[in-house]
Protein backbone atom coordinates (compact mmCIF):
# COMPACT_ATOMS: atom_id res chain seq x y z
CA UNK A 1 0.00 0.00 0.00
CA UNK A 2 1.07 3.29 -0.82
CA UNK A 3 1.93 5.97 1.82
CA UNK A 4 -0.46 9.14 2.09
CA UNK A 5 0.67 12.57 2.76
CA UNK A 6 -0.65 15.71 3.32
CA UNK A 7 1.19 18.91 1.72
CA UNK A 8 0.56 22.38 2.58
CA UNK A 9 1.78 25.05 0.88
CA UNK A 10 2.28 27.40 3.46
CA UNK A 11 2.60 30.13 0.65
CA UNK A 12 -0.85 29.98 -0.51
CA UNK A 13 -2.63 29.66 2.61
CA UNK A 14 -4.35 32.89 3.63
CA UNK A 15 -5.74 31.98 6.35
CA UNK A 16 -9.49 31.41 6.19
CA UNK A 17 -9.42 28.38 8.75
CA UNK A 18 -11.95 26.65 6.88
CA UNK A 19 -9.85 23.66 7.33
CA UNK A 20 -10.00 24.41 11.27
CA UNK A 21 -13.92 24.52 10.38
CA UNK A 22 -13.88 21.12 8.78
CA UNK A 23 -11.90 19.51 10.79
CA UNK A 24 -14.00 20.21 13.94
CA UNK A 25 -17.29 19.43 11.81
CA UNK A 26 -16.27 16.23 10.31
CA UNK A 27 -14.71 15.08 13.64
CA UNK A 28 -17.61 16.21 15.53
CA UNK A 29 -15.96 18.34 18.25
CA UNK A 30 -17.48 20.88 20.19
CA UNK A 31 -15.94 24.11 20.24
CA UNK A 32 -14.59 25.95 23.25
CA UNK A 33 -15.19 29.55 23.62
CA UNK A 34 -11.58 31.30 23.71
CA UNK A 35 -10.22 35.00 24.64
CA UNK A 36 -8.75 37.10 22.52
CA UNK A 37 -5.70 37.84 22.48
CA UNK A 38 -4.12 40.14 20.56
CA UNK A 39 -3.99 37.54 17.03
CA UNK A 40 -6.06 36.76 14.46
CA UNK A 41 -5.60 32.67 15.57
CA UNK A 42 -8.27 31.24 16.75
CA UNK A 43 -7.30 29.21 19.27
CA UNK A 44 -3.46 29.62 21.60
CA UNK A 45 -3.05 26.41 21.07
CA UNK A 46 -4.14 22.73 20.04
CA UNK A 47 -6.79 20.74 22.30
CA UNK A 48 -8.20 17.65 23.33
CA UNK A 49 -10.98 18.86 20.97
CA UNK A 50 -9.12 20.80 18.03
CA UNK A 51 -6.69 19.08 16.45
CA UNK A 52 -6.04 21.70 13.57
CA UNK A 53 -4.73 25.14 14.11
CA UNK A 54 -3.74 27.97 11.79
CA UNK A 55 -0.37 29.77 13.42
CA UNK A 56 -0.86 33.07 12.66
CA UNK A 57 3.16 33.27 13.14
CA UNK A 58 4.37 37.39 12.45
CA UNK A 59 7.26 38.18 10.99
CA UNK A 60 9.19 41.23 9.23
CA UNK A 61 10.33 41.34 6.19
CA UNK A 62 11.86 44.30 4.49
CA UNK A 63 10.67 46.36 7.37
CA UNK A 64 6.83 45.13 7.06
CA UNK A 65 5.33 43.07 8.94
CA UNK A 66 4.01 40.36 7.50
CA UNK A 67 2.16 36.45 8.70
CA UNK A 68 3.94 33.22 8.52
CA UNK A 69 1.14 31.38 8.33
CA UNK A 70 1.13 27.72 9.34
CA UNK A 71 -1.19 25.03 9.62
CA UNK A 72 -0.13 22.87 12.86
CA UNK A 73 -1.47 19.20 13.41
CA UNK A 74 0.05 16.16 13.58
CA UNK A 75 2.64 15.28 11.24
CA UNK A 76 2.69 11.54 11.32
CA UNK A 77 5.88 10.40 11.35
CA UNK A 78 7.46 7.60 9.87
CA UNK A 79 9.88 7.14 13.13
CA UNK A 80 6.92 8.37 15.34
CA UNK A 81 7.93 9.26 18.97
CA UNK A 82 4.38 9.21 20.41
CA UNK A 83 4.72 5.18 18.98
CA UNK A 84 7.80 4.81 21.06
CA UNK A 85 6.58 6.78 24.31
CA UNK A 86 3.19 4.72 24.27
CA UNK A 87 3.18 1.75 26.77
CA UNK A 88 -0.43 0.38 26.34
CA UNK A 89 -0.60 -2.14 23.43
CA UNK A 90 -2.37 -1.00 20.44
CA UNK A 91 -3.37 2.57 21.56
CA UNK A 92 -1.02 4.05 19.19
CA UNK A 93 -1.22 2.02 15.86
CA UNK A 94 0.55 3.29 12.10
CA UNK A 95 -1.80 2.19 9.22
CA UNK A 96 -0.22 0.33 6.14
CA UNK A 97 -0.70 4.00 4.53
CA UNK A 98 1.42 5.47 6.91
CA UNK A 99 -0.97 7.20 9.17
CA UNK A 100 -0.42 7.21 12.61
CA UNK A 101 -3.79 6.72 14.96
CA UNK A 102 -4.83 6.78 18.12
CA UNK A 103 -7.39 4.14 19.23
CA UNK A 104 -8.74 5.80 21.74
CA UNK A 105 -10.49 2.53 23.97
CA UNK A 106 -6.49 1.22 24.58
CA UNK A 107 -5.64 4.46 25.61
CA UNK A 108 -5.14 4.96 29.51
CA UNK A 109 -3.73 8.55 29.10
CA UNK A 110 -0.53 8.12 30.45
CA UNK A 111 0.73 11.41 28.45
CA UNK A 112 4.19 9.72 27.70
CA UNK A 113 3.41 10.33 23.67
CA UNK A 114 2.96 13.98 24.05
CA UNK A 115 6.69 13.86 26.01
CA UNK A 116 7.98 11.66 22.72
CA UNK A 117 6.43 13.37 20.23
CA UNK A 118 8.94 15.99 18.86
CA UNK A 119 5.97 18.29 17.29
CA UNK A 120 4.39 18.41 20.85
CA UNK A 121 1.06 17.54 19.09
CA UNK A 122 -1.45 15.30 21.20
CA UNK A 123 -3.43 17.02 24.24
CA UNK A 124 -4.66 15.00 27.19
CA UNK A 125 -8.42 15.55 27.88
CA UNK A 126 -8.84 15.62 31.62
CA UNK A 127 -12.85 15.14 30.82
CA UNK A 128 -11.73 11.64 29.16
CA UNK A 129 -8.54 10.66 30.21
CA UNK A 130 -7.83 10.28 26.59
CA UNK A 131 -5.27 11.90 24.67
CA UNK A 132 -6.46 13.22 21.53
CA UNK A 133 -4.56 14.50 17.99
CA UNK A 134 -5.65 14.32 14.10
CA UNK A 135 -5.91 11.29 12.33
CA UNK A 136 -5.24 12.42 8.86
CA UNK A 137 -9.26 11.52 8.83
CA UNK A 138 -8.38 7.78 8.43
CA UNK A 139 -11.45 6.89 8.71
CA UNK A 140 -12.39 9.20 5.63
CA UNK A 141 -9.25 8.20 3.83
CA UNK A 142 -10.05 4.51 4.50
CA UNK A 143 -12.94 4.75 2.41
CA UNK A 144 -11.44 6.92 -0.40
CA UNK A 145 -12.02 10.45 0.31
CA UNK A 146 -9.51 13.24 1.20
CA UNK A 147 -9.23 14.47 4.73
CA UNK A 148 -11.47 17.03 5.71
CA UNK A 149 -9.23 19.71 5.71
CA UNK A 150 -8.10 19.32 2.05
CA UNK A 151 -11.96 19.15 1.19
CA UNK A 152 -12.49 22.45 2.43
CA UNK A 153 -9.22 24.67 1.28
CA UNK A 154 -10.19 27.21 -1.13
CA UNK A 155 -6.49 27.46 -2.61
CA UNK A 156 -4.14 25.50 -3.26
CA UNK A 157 -2.58 25.29 0.12
CA UNK A 158 -3.70 21.82 0.99
CA UNK A 159 -3.25 18.82 -1.12
CA UNK A 160 -3.47 14.69 -0.46
CA UNK A 161 -2.13 12.05 -2.38
CA UNK A 162 0.31 9.65 -2.15
CA UNK A 163 3.30 10.80 -0.79
CA UNK A 164 5.91 10.21 -3.39
CA UNK A 165 3.54 12.36 -6.01
CA UNK A 166 3.21 14.86 -2.82
CA UNK A 167 7.11 15.39 -2.75
CA UNK A 168 7.07 15.70 -6.78
CA UNK A 169 4.57 18.76 -6.25
CA UNK A 170 6.26 19.82 -3.45
CA UNK A 171 9.59 20.33 -5.64
CA UNK A 172 7.98 21.42 -8.17
CA UNK A 173 6.58 24.47 -6.23
CA UNK A 174 9.89 25.03 -4.56
CA UNK A 175 11.83 25.92 -7.55
CA UNK A 176 8.88 27.94 -8.60
CA UNK A 177 9.53 30.26 -5.76
CA UNK A 178 13.46 29.94 -6.14
CA UNK A 179 12.38 31.45 -9.26
CA UNK A 180 10.74 34.33 -7.91
CA UNK A 181 13.69 35.19 -5.70
CA UNK A 182 13.09 32.73 -2.31
CA UNK A 183 16.64 31.21 -2.72
CA UNK A 184 15.60 29.69 0.96
CA UNK A 185 13.09 27.63 -0.25
CA UNK A 186 12.50 24.53 0.47
CA UNK A 187 10.36 21.12 1.57
CA UNK A 188 10.01 20.44 5.00
CA UNK A 189 9.31 17.23 5.95
CA UNK A 190 11.50 15.61 9.21
CA UNK A 191 14.16 13.43 7.79
CA UNK A 192 15.12 13.36 11.90
CA UNK A 193 12.18 10.88 11.92
CA UNK A 194 12.33 8.86 9.23
CA UNK A 195 10.44 11.45 6.99
CA UNK A 196 6.96 13.15 8.23
CA UNK A 197 3.79 12.48 5.93
CA UNK A 198 2.83 15.74 6.32
CA UNK A 199 4.86 17.96 4.31
CA UNK A 200 5.32 21.45 4.73
CA UNK A 201 6.71 24.10 1.24
CA UNK A 202 8.24 26.84 3.56
CA UNK A 203 9.33 30.25 1.82
CA UNK A 204 11.58 30.60 4.38
CA UNK A 205 12.94 26.92 4.19
CA UNK A 206 16.19 27.96 6.67
CA UNK A 207 14.19 29.12 9.43
CA UNK A 208 11.53 27.13 10.07
CA UNK A 209 11.44 28.34 13.85
CA UNK A 210 9.58 31.30 12.37
CA UNK A 211 6.61 29.35 11.40
CA UNK A 212 6.69 27.43 14.43
CA UNK A 213 8.37 24.55 13.19
CA UNK A 214 11.26 22.59 14.83
CA UNK A 215 14.75 23.43 13.30
CA UNK A 216 15.53 19.70 13.00
CA UNK A 217 13.02 17.56 14.34
CA UNK A 218 13.83 13.89 16.27
CA UNK A 219 12.42 11.91 18.75
CA UNK A 220 14.20 13.32 22.12
CA UNK A 221 17.21 11.77 23.19
CA UNK A 222 15.64 11.01 26.42
CA UNK A 223 12.98 9.43 25.20
CA UNK A 224 15.40 7.16 22.88
CA UNK A 225 17.25 6.33 25.86
CA UNK A 226 14.61 5.38 28.16
CA UNK A 227 13.38 3.26 25.40
CA UNK A 228 16.66 1.43 24.54
CA UNK A 229 19.59 1.70 26.73
CA UNK A 230 17.78 1.73 29.72
CA UNK A 231 15.36 -0.87 29.09
CA UNK A 232 18.89 -3.07 29.03
CA UNK A 233 19.89 -1.91 31.95
CA UNK A 234 16.38 -3.28 33.29
CA UNK A 235 17.01 -6.19 32.03
CA UNK A 236 20.49 -7.00 33.15
CA UNK A 237 19.27 -5.51 37.26
CA UNK A 238 16.83 -7.72 37.19
CA UNK A 239 17.63 -11.22 35.80
CA UNK A 240 21.32 -10.23 36.77
CA UNK A 241 20.21 -9.85 40.21
CA UNK A 242 18.20 -13.26 40.30
CA UNK A 243 21.13 -15.10 38.73
CA UNK A 244 23.29 -13.46 41.17
CA UNK A 245 21.11 -14.34 44.00
CA UNK A 246 20.57 -18.07 42.95
CA UNK A 247 24.26 -18.38 42.53
CA UNK A 248 25.11 -17.08 45.90
CA UNK A 249 22.83 -19.50 47.56
CA UNK A 250 24.08 -21.92 45.26
CA UNK A 251 27.67 -21.74 45.96
CA UNK A 252 27.30 -20.65 49.44
CA UNK A 253 23.90 -20.50 51.29
CA UNK A 254 22.45 -19.04 54.65
CA UNK A 255 24.89 -18.12 56.94
CA UNK A 256 24.63 -19.44 60.30
CA UNK A 257 24.95 -17.76 63.52
CA UNK A 258 27.49 -18.59 66.40
CA UNK A 259 26.55 -21.42 68.80
CA UNK A 260 28.08 -21.01 71.98
CA UNK A 261 28.52 -24.11 73.85
CA UNK B 1 15.04 -25.04 76.59
CA UNK B 2 12.61 -23.44 73.94
CA UNK B 3 10.79 -21.35 77.49
CA UNK B 4 14.25 -20.72 78.51
CA UNK B 5 14.63 -18.82 75.06
CA UNK B 6 11.55 -17.54 74.84
CA UNK B 7 11.85 -15.57 78.11
CA UNK B 8 15.53 -13.95 76.75
CA UNK B 9 14.40 -13.05 73.47
CA UNK B 10 15.55 -9.08 72.73
CA UNK B 11 12.83 -6.86 70.94
CA UNK B 12 14.04 -5.79 67.18
CA UNK B 13 11.57 -4.00 65.85
CA UNK B 14 9.00 -2.10 67.16
CA UNK B 15 5.00 -2.66 66.30
CA UNK B 16 5.02 0.58 64.86
CA UNK B 17 8.49 -0.10 62.57
CA UNK B 18 7.10 -3.54 61.75
CA UNK B 19 3.75 -2.14 60.34
CA UNK B 20 5.27 0.76 58.62
CA UNK B 21 8.09 -1.51 57.14
CA UNK B 22 5.33 -3.51 56.13
CA UNK B 23 3.34 -1.19 54.36
CA UNK B 24 6.06 0.37 52.49
CA UNK B 25 6.45 -3.21 51.34
CA UNK B 26 3.15 -3.98 50.50
CA UNK B 27 2.71 -0.38 48.43
CA UNK B 28 6.74 -1.51 46.90
CA UNK B 29 4.55 -4.12 45.39
CA UNK B 30 1.86 -2.83 43.84
CA UNK B 31 3.63 0.48 42.30
CA UNK B 32 6.58 -1.99 41.21
CA UNK B 33 4.10 -4.56 39.16
CA UNK B 34 2.06 -1.78 37.99
CA UNK B 35 5.20 0.43 37.19
CA UNK B 36 6.46 -2.64 35.14
CA UNK B 37 3.69 -2.45 32.86
CA UNK B 38 4.01 1.14 32.19
CA UNK B 39 7.43 0.40 31.73
CA UNK B 40 7.82 -2.61 29.35
CA UNK B 41 5.03 -4.01 26.91
CA UNK B 42 6.29 -7.59 27.49
CA UNK B 43 5.46 -6.71 30.91
CA UNK B 44 1.66 -5.54 30.64
CA UNK B 45 0.42 -8.20 31.74
CA UNK B 46 0.57 -6.89 34.92
CA UNK B 47 -1.68 -4.64 34.22
CA UNK B 48 -4.27 -7.04 33.30
CA UNK B 49 -3.92 -8.68 36.80
CA UNK B 50 -3.85 -5.75 38.56
CA UNK B 51 -7.52 -4.26 36.49
CA UNK B 52 -6.41 -2.92 33.43
CA UNK B 53 -4.41 -0.29 32.20
CA UNK B 54 -7.02 2.90 33.01
CA UNK B 55 -6.98 1.68 36.62
CA UNK B 56 -3.18 1.42 37.06
CA UNK B 57 -3.17 4.86 35.30
CA UNK B 58 -5.39 5.69 38.21
CA UNK B 59 -3.58 4.14 41.13
CA UNK B 60 0.28 3.90 40.57
CA UNK B 61 0.54 7.17 41.41
CA UNK B 62 -1.49 7.30 44.31
CA UNK B 63 0.64 3.80 45.80
CA UNK B 64 3.57 5.86 44.55
CA UNK B 65 2.68 8.73 47.31
CA UNK B 66 1.43 6.16 49.69
CA UNK B 67 4.30 4.36 49.64
CA UNK B 68 6.57 7.87 49.98
CA UNK B 69 4.86 9.07 53.39
CA UNK B 70 5.05 5.73 54.37
CA UNK B 71 8.78 5.52 53.80
CA UNK B 72 9.18 8.76 55.27
CA UNK B 73 8.06 7.29 58.28
CA UNK B 74 10.22 4.91 58.13
CA UNK B 75 13.03 7.87 57.79
CA UNK B 76 12.10 9.60 60.31
CA UNK B 77 12.24 6.59 62.73
CA UNK B 78 15.42 5.32 61.95
CA UNK B 79 18.05 8.28 60.05
CA UNK B 80 19.73 8.41 63.02
CA UNK B 81 20.24 4.73 63.39
CA UNK B 82 21.56 4.53 59.95
CA UNK B 83 24.26 6.81 59.65
CA UNK B 84 27.29 5.38 58.68
CA UNK B 85 30.78 5.53 60.64
CA UNK B 86 34.20 4.61 60.74
CA UNK B 87 33.57 1.17 61.00
CA UNK B 88 30.78 0.72 58.58
CA UNK B 89 32.94 2.04 55.97
CA UNK B 90 35.92 -0.46 57.00
CA UNK B 91 32.98 -3.18 56.70
CA UNK B 92 32.54 -1.82 52.93
CA UNK B 93 35.35 -2.15 51.98
CA UNK B 94 35.36 -5.66 52.98
CA UNK B 95 31.79 -6.37 52.31
CA UNK B 96 32.66 -9.36 49.70
CA UNK B 97 34.07 -11.63 52.84
CA UNK B 98 30.91 -10.56 54.31
CA UNK B 99 29.35 -11.91 51.46
CA UNK B 100 31.35 -15.01 51.84
CA UNK B 101 30.32 -15.40 55.55
CA UNK B 102 34.22 -15.02 56.74
CA UNK B 103 34.10 -13.17 59.95
CA UNK B 104 37.84 -12.07 59.96
CA UNK B 105 38.28 -8.50 59.65
CA UNK B 106 34.47 -8.27 58.91
CA UNK B 107 34.19 -4.93 61.78
CA UNK B 108 31.17 -5.54 64.05
CA UNK B 109 28.25 -4.14 63.23
CA UNK B 110 25.78 -2.20 65.31
CA UNK B 111 22.13 -2.35 65.56
CA UNK B 112 22.43 -2.20 61.34
CA UNK B 113 25.09 -3.46 59.36
CA UNK B 114 26.98 -1.17 56.71
CA UNK B 115 25.04 -3.06 53.97
CA UNK B 116 21.38 -2.90 55.36
CA UNK B 117 22.78 1.12 56.03
CA UNK B 118 23.58 1.41 52.44
CA UNK B 119 20.49 -0.15 51.47
CA UNK B 120 18.29 2.35 53.66
CA UNK B 121 20.44 5.54 52.06
CA UNK B 122 19.82 3.72 48.65
CA UNK B 123 16.00 3.63 48.90
CA UNK B 124 15.69 7.01 50.31
CA UNK B 125 17.42 8.43 47.72
CA UNK B 126 15.69 6.23 44.93
CA UNK B 127 12.56 7.06 46.45
CA UNK B 128 13.04 10.88 46.55
CA UNK B 129 13.89 10.77 42.70
CA UNK B 130 10.76 8.46 42.15
CA UNK B 131 8.11 11.21 44.21
CA UNK B 132 9.67 13.96 42.56
CA UNK B 133 9.47 12.82 38.76
CA UNK B 134 6.10 10.73 39.20
CA UNK B 135 4.43 14.14 40.73
CA UNK B 136 5.78 14.96 37.38
CA UNK B 137 4.74 12.35 34.56
CA UNK B 138 1.14 12.31 36.87
CA UNK B 139 0.01 15.55 35.50
CA UNK B 140 1.72 15.88 32.10
CA UNK B 141 -0.69 18.82 30.49
CA UNK B 142 0.44 20.32 33.88
CA UNK B 143 4.09 20.17 33.58
CA UNK B 144 6.99 22.15 31.37
CA UNK B 145 8.54 19.68 28.56
CA UNK B 146 11.97 19.93 30.13
CA UNK B 147 10.83 18.60 33.06
CA UNK B 148 8.92 15.91 31.51
CA UNK B 149 11.87 15.01 29.27
CA UNK B 150 13.86 14.38 32.36
CA UNK B 151 11.18 12.37 34.57
CA UNK B 152 11.11 9.78 31.75
CA UNK B 153 14.54 8.97 31.99
CA UNK B 154 14.60 9.70 35.89
CA UNK B 155 12.05 7.54 36.95
CA UNK B 156 13.11 4.00 35.31
CA UNK B 157 16.53 4.71 36.47
CA UNK B 158 15.40 5.95 40.09
CA UNK B 159 13.16 2.23 39.83
CA UNK B 160 15.71 0.26 38.67
CA UNK B 161 18.26 1.33 41.26
CA UNK B 162 15.46 0.40 44.69
CA UNK B 163 14.28 -2.62 42.47
CA UNK B 164 18.27 -3.81 42.85
CA UNK B 165 18.25 -2.90 46.26
CA UNK B 166 15.15 -5.18 46.78
CA UNK B 167 16.10 -7.89 45.22
CA UNK B 168 18.81 -8.20 47.27
CA UNK B 169 17.21 -7.30 50.40
CA UNK B 170 14.56 -10.07 50.05
CA UNK B 171 17.26 -12.45 49.00
CA UNK B 172 19.55 -11.73 52.31
CA UNK B 173 16.27 -11.80 54.48
CA UNK B 174 14.27 -14.64 53.85
CA UNK B 175 17.10 -17.24 52.68
CA UNK B 176 20.99 -15.71 53.51
CA UNK B 177 20.25 -14.72 57.46
CA UNK B 178 17.67 -16.99 59.20
CA UNK B 179 16.19 -15.43 61.32
CA UNK B 180 15.54 -11.98 59.76
CA UNK B 181 12.84 -12.23 58.70
CA UNK B 182 11.07 -13.38 62.02
CA UNK B 183 12.45 -10.13 63.36
CA UNK B 184 10.68 -8.34 61.20
CA UNK B 185 7.40 -9.97 61.22
CA UNK B 186 7.03 -11.47 65.16
CA UNK B 187 9.82 -8.15 66.34
CA UNK B 188 12.41 -10.71 68.50
CA UNK B 189 15.37 -12.16 68.14
CA UNK B 190 17.61 -14.65 70.43
CA UNK B 191 20.40 -12.87 72.51
CA UNK B 192 22.56 -15.63 70.38
CA UNK B 193 21.38 -14.21 66.86
CA UNK B 194 22.06 -10.59 68.18
CA UNK B 195 25.33 -11.61 69.85
CA UNK B 196 26.55 -13.32 66.14
CA UNK B 197 25.49 -10.33 63.62
CA UNK B 198 24.84 -7.33 65.76
CA UNK B 199 27.62 -7.54 68.87
CA UNK B 200 27.52 -3.54 68.92
CA UNK B 201 23.87 -3.77 69.45
CA UNK B 202 23.86 -6.97 71.74
CA UNK B 203 26.09 -4.83 73.90
CA UNK B 204 24.52 -1.92 74.13
CA UNK B 205 21.05 -3.49 74.88
CA UNK B 206 22.09 -6.10 77.63
CA UNK B 207 23.92 -3.29 79.46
Amino acid sequence: MQTVAKLIDTTQCIGCKACEVACQEWNDQEFTLGTFNNSYQTMPDLAPNFWNLIKFNEAEQNGAQSWLMAKYQCMHCADAGCIKACPAPGAIIQRANGIVDFEHDACIGCGYCITGCPFDVPRLSSKTKKVYKCSLCSDRVAVGLEPACIKSCPTNCLSFGTRHDLKFLAEKRVSELKSDGFENAAIYDGPGVGGTNVLYVLKHGDKPEQYGLPKDPRIPWTVSLWKGPVKWLGNLVFFGGLFTALVHFLAIGPKEHKHED
Amino acid sequence: MKTEMARSRMERFSLAERVSHWLVAISFVYAGLSGTALWSKAMWWTAGVLGGGEMIRAWHPIAGVIFSLLLARLFWMWNRAMRLDAQDREWLKVGHKYAMHMEEGVPESGRFNAGQKSLFWLQSTSATLLFASGIVLWFPELMPRTLRLMAVLVHPIAALASLGGIIVHIYMSTLVVPGAFTAMTRGWVSPEWAKSHHPKWYRETSK
